[in-house]
């Protein structure tokens, strides 16, 4: 609910500025409402990731190993909240930010790698999704005896891989300053993207040991 | 064992509590399913998915399942090999067209004003759904690749006949013969116009007339088999449950 309200407000300020100042880089009024959000949002997810990260990590239990059955099913429960918010983050970024912004330069000729559509896309609802994906991660490190083995191969593709989608935006970038392509969606140029989104199938991993975990709980002592 | 040992405290609870793991799981599925194949087919076929002058009877037809039938085959290797839910490519494809439509309603349409008939979706369902009911039916993963990935090729320009017919009706425009879907690219102009549409039917396949859809439904059909092959192994290994040891990291 939180990121649909945040993405409704961010849906409409697009709607807004973006034709009144998101047309021309070097106009007074794009540097007033594209950079200075982009630095503003860069700022924050800066903040946000290192105190989100730094407070579950410093969190942790230390006995996760001792803790009672219903306990760790009340985690299991914060772990799928997590995971929920995981989704829903990447369905704003991959999905409804990158196809738009698909159709935003199809309307209009970029003169910058910081186009409102990228400000929005690249730089805000991709870092969104990173953030969220890293937190369940370390939340499920740190308070699940289910994970206290070792780590988790398709949770690390899960959340790296998407999380490599943004490194990817630098061969984006210098690709669009080398070539023009107005705006071929399926360029080789794309692929990297492709790539990646195709780590978003280790949820499939994840869900699995989950169940498996879920199911000796709730099978415990029922007999 | 003592009841404090247990994770909880009666079946009544231990169904309420599995019930509402099983939605959240779905949404979480649903959902990381929805952006990794979106954007997957976005950057594979999009451009024959946004534009009705794409949407042409050769390389739509070929490039859309082929790139289509990736994420339906790995989904159906986990939930079907692992939870015999044969729902995995219709799960798939209800995600993938929730995500285009919402995409091309709020913003083709309503941020960059594309009209709705110039960029609707292709229609994928009827190939999803006879893909998982071969695997239902026939329980097996090599006849679901060879008659499911087949069928998978040829029902793609059927399933999408009924919404594009209208739009391949010809038109006589400034003396020059064009369907009504040319006519709308004619007028809606992209920032890449026109080397942006030189893609669409090029080649000498036209001159077959009306065996053009069918040929290259065809050959999509072959080459959807051997991507489901390749997809489904893709997915049996995004289903592993291992762990790297912390001694090995």
């Amino acid at each position: 609910m939180l990121y649909l309200v945040f993405y409704s407000f961010i849906r409409w300020y697009e709607g807004v500025y973006g034709w009144s100042a998101g047309l021309d880089s070097f106009a007074p009024e794009f540097e007033t409402y594209w950079m200075n959000m982009l630095y503003i949002e860069l700022v924050l997810e800066v903040v946000v990731s290192a105190a989100l990260w730094g407070y579950i990590w410093k969190s942790r239990d230390r006995k996760v190993m001792s803790i009672t059955p219903r306990e760790e099913l009340r985690r299991h429960f914060t772990h799928w909240t997590w995971l929920v918010m995981y989704g829903w983050a990447i369905y704003w970024g991959a999905s409804y930010f990158t196809e738009q912004d698909g159709t935003w330069h199809q309307t209009i000729v970029r003169d910058t790698d910081f186009t409102p559509s990228h400000i929005i896309e690249f730089y805000l609802s991709y870092p969104i999704y990173i953030i969220t994906g890293v937190s369940a991660f370390l939340y499920a490190k740190t308070r699940l005896p289910t994970y206290s083995e070792g780590l988790h191969l398709m949770y690390l593709v899960a959340v790296i891989g998407p999380f490599m989608i943004l490194p990817n935006v630098g061969l984006n970038e210098w690709g669009h300053t080398f070539w023009f392509m107005e705006e071929l969606f399926v360029a080789p140029l794309h692929y990297g993207f492709v790539f990646f989104g195709w780590a978003a199938l280790a949820i499939m991993g994840v869900m699995n040991t989950e169940v498996q975990a879920i199911g000796k709980l709730l099978k415990k002592d029922l007999a | 064992m003592s009841a404090s040992q247990s994770a909880v405290r009666s079946r009544a609870e231990a169904v309420a509590v599995s019930r509402t793991f099983d939605w959240m799981i779905l949404f979480v599925l649903f959902t990381a399913v929805l952006g990794g194949y979106h954007i997957h087919y976005m950057l594979t076929g999009g451009d024959w998915d946004f534009w009705s002058d794409w949407k042409d009877r050769r390389l739509w037809v070929t490039v859309a399942p082929i790139v289509s039938i990736t994420f339906p085959a790995a989904v159906q290797a986990c939930l079907w090999w692992r939870y015999r839910l044969p729902i995995g490519a219709t799960l798939c494809v209800l995600a993938l067209l929730l995500g285009e439509w919402i995409n091309r309603y709020m913003n083709f349409w309503g941020w960059t004003y594309f009209p709705v008939n110039f960029c609707f979706p292709s229609q994928l369902i009827p190939g999803a759904i006879v893909l998982d009911v071969i695997l239902m039916l026939g329980g097996s993963m090599t006849l679901t690749a060879v008659v499911g990935g087949l069928a998978w090729g040829l029902l793609f320009y059927p399933g999408n006949w009924p919404v594009i017919a209208p739009l391949h009706v010809p038109v006589e425009y400034n003396g020059m013969m064009f369907t009504l879907a040319d006519l709308q690219g004619y007028h809606y102009v992209r920032t890449g116009t026109p080397e942006y549409i030189r893609m669409v039917e090029k080649g000498t396949l036209r001159t077959f007339g009306k065996d053009v859809a069918p040929v290259s439904a065809f050959f999509s059909g072959f080459v959807s088999i051997i991507i489901y092959f390749l997809w489904h192994f893709f997915g049996r290994w995004f289903s592993k449950t291992d762990f790297i040891s912390d001694d090995a990291s």
